[in-house]
């Protein structure tokens, strides 16, 4: 067993790969499932139908937002 | 593809495989118990690696035999590559057992799908990729807040630093989503769909083929090209079930990775 040198602590973040793809796609989900769910509940509340697809765009252009706040600034 | 469409229109017709392919028949069952030929394979699996490492390593000697080679190179690409690279040198060590068992296990598994005689990829089966997303789950979240204590976990989650209080309310739902749901369900997913997509693929082509050879002229002569087809994704497969497993461990690795890290 080679032992490594403890010193190379991680930055804030691992350095990017191909992983990295899927997880940003992870978060596109999340954004519009939740903001494009709680748009379609507001719909079947209100009884307009709308919301859903407001949500939607919310959703996808805040999780866009997020990826480059996670990482897109470096 | 076109000489199966054509084909479905005359005769009897060709039977699509579908779904209930994956329903396997059991193959004996224990006191009411049945075990079908996927539970086998399970254990079949675990019979196969373990044989094999412990095999690879039961001579440990400082010049390694061909066995004693192949296993340090599959044990050393998973603790370099997807540990020591991606978590980091200062805390990888405690999770190479886990990647690692997590990559042969789900690659011995999906390689099911394409050996000779066994044929049949275990991913397919939901429960086995929906728990493995579990236990990943489970341990980049427990590893998170051990580290960072409960509240500071889902807060260092939540809330990433430099951006405008009020866009908190719109981002923050988003990550705890994240990090609760859409991460293990994505993990499930990915592998599930592509282990049953690609088997399903092989059969349309290996079970058209043969349909076609039998329902002779003209399709008999164009079979061998649907065989062709199914020998050329078959090694489509082999390439898809590597690349899979391999996701899979790194993206368990990059969740644990996000978890211990998240200091700022």
């Amino acid at each position: 067993m080679v032992r490594v040198p403890m010193d190379q602590r991680p930055s804030s973040r691992p350095p990017a790969g191909p992983g990295d793809a899927y997880v940003i796609i992870a978060y596109l989900l999340s954004g519009m499932v939740f903001w494009g769910g709680a748009g379609w509940l507001l719909d079947r509340w209100l009884d307009t139908g709308f919301f859903t697809l407001i949500g939607l765009v919310i959703g996808a252009a805040a999780s866009v937002y997020l990826v480059y706040v996670r990482y897109g600034r470096q | 593809m076109r000489a199966l469409a054509l084909l479905s229109t005359e005769g009897e017709g060709f039977d699509p495989p579908d779904a209930r392919d994956f329903e396997l028949p059991p193959v004996f069952s224990i006191g009411g118990f049945e075990v079908t030929k996927v539970m086998l394979l399970v254990a079949f699996s675990v019979i196969l690696i373990g044989g094999f490492f412990y095999l690879a390593a039961r001579r440990g000697s400082l010049v390694p035999g061909r066995l004693q080679f192949a296993g340090e190179g599959a044990y050393s690409f998973v603790r370099n590559q997807l540990g020591r690279d991606i978590i980091g040198s200062a805390d990888f060590q405690k999770f190479v057992p886990f990647l690692f068992t997590l990559f042969f296990f789900i690659l011995v598994n999906n390689v099911f799908g394409i050996v000779p005689f066994i044929q049949f990829p275990t991913m397919s089966h939901i429960g086995f990729p929906a728990s493995l997303a579990l236990l990943s789950f489970l341990i980049y979240n427990i590893v998170g807040i051990r580290r960072h204590g409960f509240v500071n976990y889902f807060k260092e989650a939540m809330f990433p630093p430099g951006v405008p209080k009020p866009v908190y309310v719109i981002l923050s739902p988003i990550e705890l989503m994240t990090i609760l749901f859409t991460r293990p369900l994505t993990l499930a997913m990915r592998l599930f769909a592509n282990m049953f997509a690609g088997h399903l693929l092989l059969l349309v082509f290996i079970l058209g083929g043969e349909y076609m050879l039998h329902s002779g002229g003209f399709a008999a002569i164009l079979s061998p090209f649907a065989f062709g087809f199914g020998v050329v994704l078959t090694f489509f497969e082999l390439l898809v079930q590597v690349l899979q497993a391999y996701i899979f461990t790194l993206l368990s690795a990059l969740y644990i990775a996000g978890a211990l890290a998240e200091e700022h």
